[in-house]
């Protein structure tokens, strides 16, 4: 019995070592980066896998360093190195920026309006992690070379800015940058609503009269865009006449029937402009 | 006599809790993780309602979809779930896994869920999550590897046609 109890307590001791030994079979090390090569340590053959959060090797290894190339080792994050009946969690950082997602908006936008323009950059390295590490990211907003630019840190992988519209009509880039890497949008920056609409009789032809606009602009001057639509209102003793006209060329104009004694409006959405009295006496 | 009856039932204990357990990992890997999500310290955008409950319903589906994909070897709980870098990384991961015949096998004990960035056109969400996951990686049906831990996850949702689509997931350390 005394043997018996002798030849069990070997074993499990044998088997205490053996599991001992086996605990000091893989080696990872602890800052492993995505995009460069990585030293494993395997003291003994066989197969070894690494699982990453995209992607898993497989492969068949004998005893000593397991190089992984660089190109192998493409995703951040948790992974898992089993070699026999041993397993080893490990991090895989992402590697230096190297690309940027660049949401821009709204892509058409009002001149001089202020905080309208949103940009939002997401960071990411070669192989598409997310950069998490705070990173500087710069943004520069410019319509025809003049502009502005703004330094922004980005906070668990994204980076925002909140930028006005230039006074200046035109198609504005705005841009967004990490070290060599930039990432360009255009923002079309359209005049604003009219600042002063005038208009004046243009001619008469028989039995209609014709108004035309000034050239419309707005409060910076830009000219409205043409397409932009412009109502004139004909008021007399047999009623109200409308026509919506488009500006053309920076200009609107309307033919309206020739009255001996009418008052004629002119407006562009919320903008009213000067007042005609044709005829009377 | 006694003692064959005891060793009958104890046989046939064994035999239910051995075919019990799978049976229930499987119907605990098929139904929606727990997740609960904060929005308070979202910015620069405040969160509206609709969006909290639209982002809370389809990240837990988005996770669901990760544990049958994962376990099943299967894409089409990602394709209707992710879009973008994640959809490519965890595509990826599920051929490789294919290939080298394993499996993995997610059990979710919860998430606990901060949006922490929500766009100012309301088109993208940044969510820290804060996950309990037990992971077993199986070879050919035997378990190779097996741990449980609290993993902290960076994901970017985007709106897509009818539903929040994660485009980032990201596992970092804390």
């Amino acid at each position: 019995m005394r043997r018996l109890i002798f030849i069990l307590l070997v074993i499990a001791i044998c088997w205490f070592a053996a599991d001992c030994a086996r605990a000091a079979e893989l080696q990872v090390p602890a800052n492993a980066v995505a995009g460069q090569p990585l030293s494993i340590n395997v003291s003994g053959g066989g197969t070894l896998y690494l699982i990453g959060p995209g992607q898993v090797i497989k492969r068949e290894v004998k005893a000593g360093n397991v190089e992984i190339k660089g190109e192998e080792l493409r995703s951040a994050g948790r992974w898992i190195a089993i070699a026999g009946d041993q397993s080893q969690v490990f991090w895989v950082k992402p590697g230096k920026p190297e690309n940027l997602s660049f949401l821009a908006r709204p892509s058409r936008v009002p001149v001089a309006k202020p905080n309208v323009i949103s940009g939002v950059t997401f960071v990411f390295d070669k192989y598409q992690n997310m950069v998490i590490d705070p990173t500087p990211v710069n943004f520069k907003l410019s319509v025809g070379g003049a502009g502005s630019s703004k330094a922004v840190t980005s906070r668990q992988g994204v980076a925002w800015i909140n930028s006005s519209s230039a006074a200046k009509a035109g198609a504005a880039q705005f841009v967004a940058s990490v070290d060599d890497t930039e990432v360009k949008r255009v923002v079309q920056q359209v005049a604003a609503d009219p600042c002063r609409l005038t208009m004046r009789v243009a001619g008469r032809t028989g039995d209609r009269i014709i108004v035309e606009t000034e050239p419309v602009r707005d409060c910076s001057g830009n000219p409205v865009p043409d397409g932009t639509i412009v109502t004139f209102i004909q008021t007399d003793k047999s009623g109200k006449s409308t026509v919506d006209s488009r500006i053309k060329k920076g200009i609107a104009h309307a033919e309206l029937p020739a009255s001996d004694n009418a008052t004629i409006t002119v407006a562009a959405g919320v903008v009213l402009g000067n007042e005609l009295h044709i005829g009377g006496r | 006599m006694k003692l064959a009856r005891i060793l009958v039932l104890t046989c046939g204990v064994a035999l239910a809790v051995s075919g019990g357990v799978p049976l229930l990992k499987r119907i605990f890997a098929d139904t929606k993780p727990a997740v609960q999500l904060t929005v308070k310290n979202a910015q620069p955008r405040e969160v509206e309602d609709v969006t909290q409950n639209a982002v809370l319903r389809d990240y837990t589906l988005a996770w669901q979809a990760i544990s049958t994909a994962l376990q099943n070897n299967t894409l089409q709980p990602l394709n209707e779930n992710f879009s973008g870098f994640a959809l490519d990384k965890l595509t990826q991961r599920v051929k490789d896994q294919k290939q080298h015949g394993l499996i993995t096998r997610i059990i979710d004990r919860g998430h606990k869920v901060d949006a922490i960035f929500y766009s100012p056109d309301g088109a993208a969400i940044e969510l820290k999550d804060t996950a309990s996951i037990e992971t077993q990686v199986l070879d050919g049906g035997k378990v190779i590897h097996s741990d449980q831990a609290q993993i902290h996850y960076y994901a970017v949702m985007t709106g897509a046609e009818d539903r929040w689509k994660v485009r980032v997931l990201e596992s970092a350390v804390e």
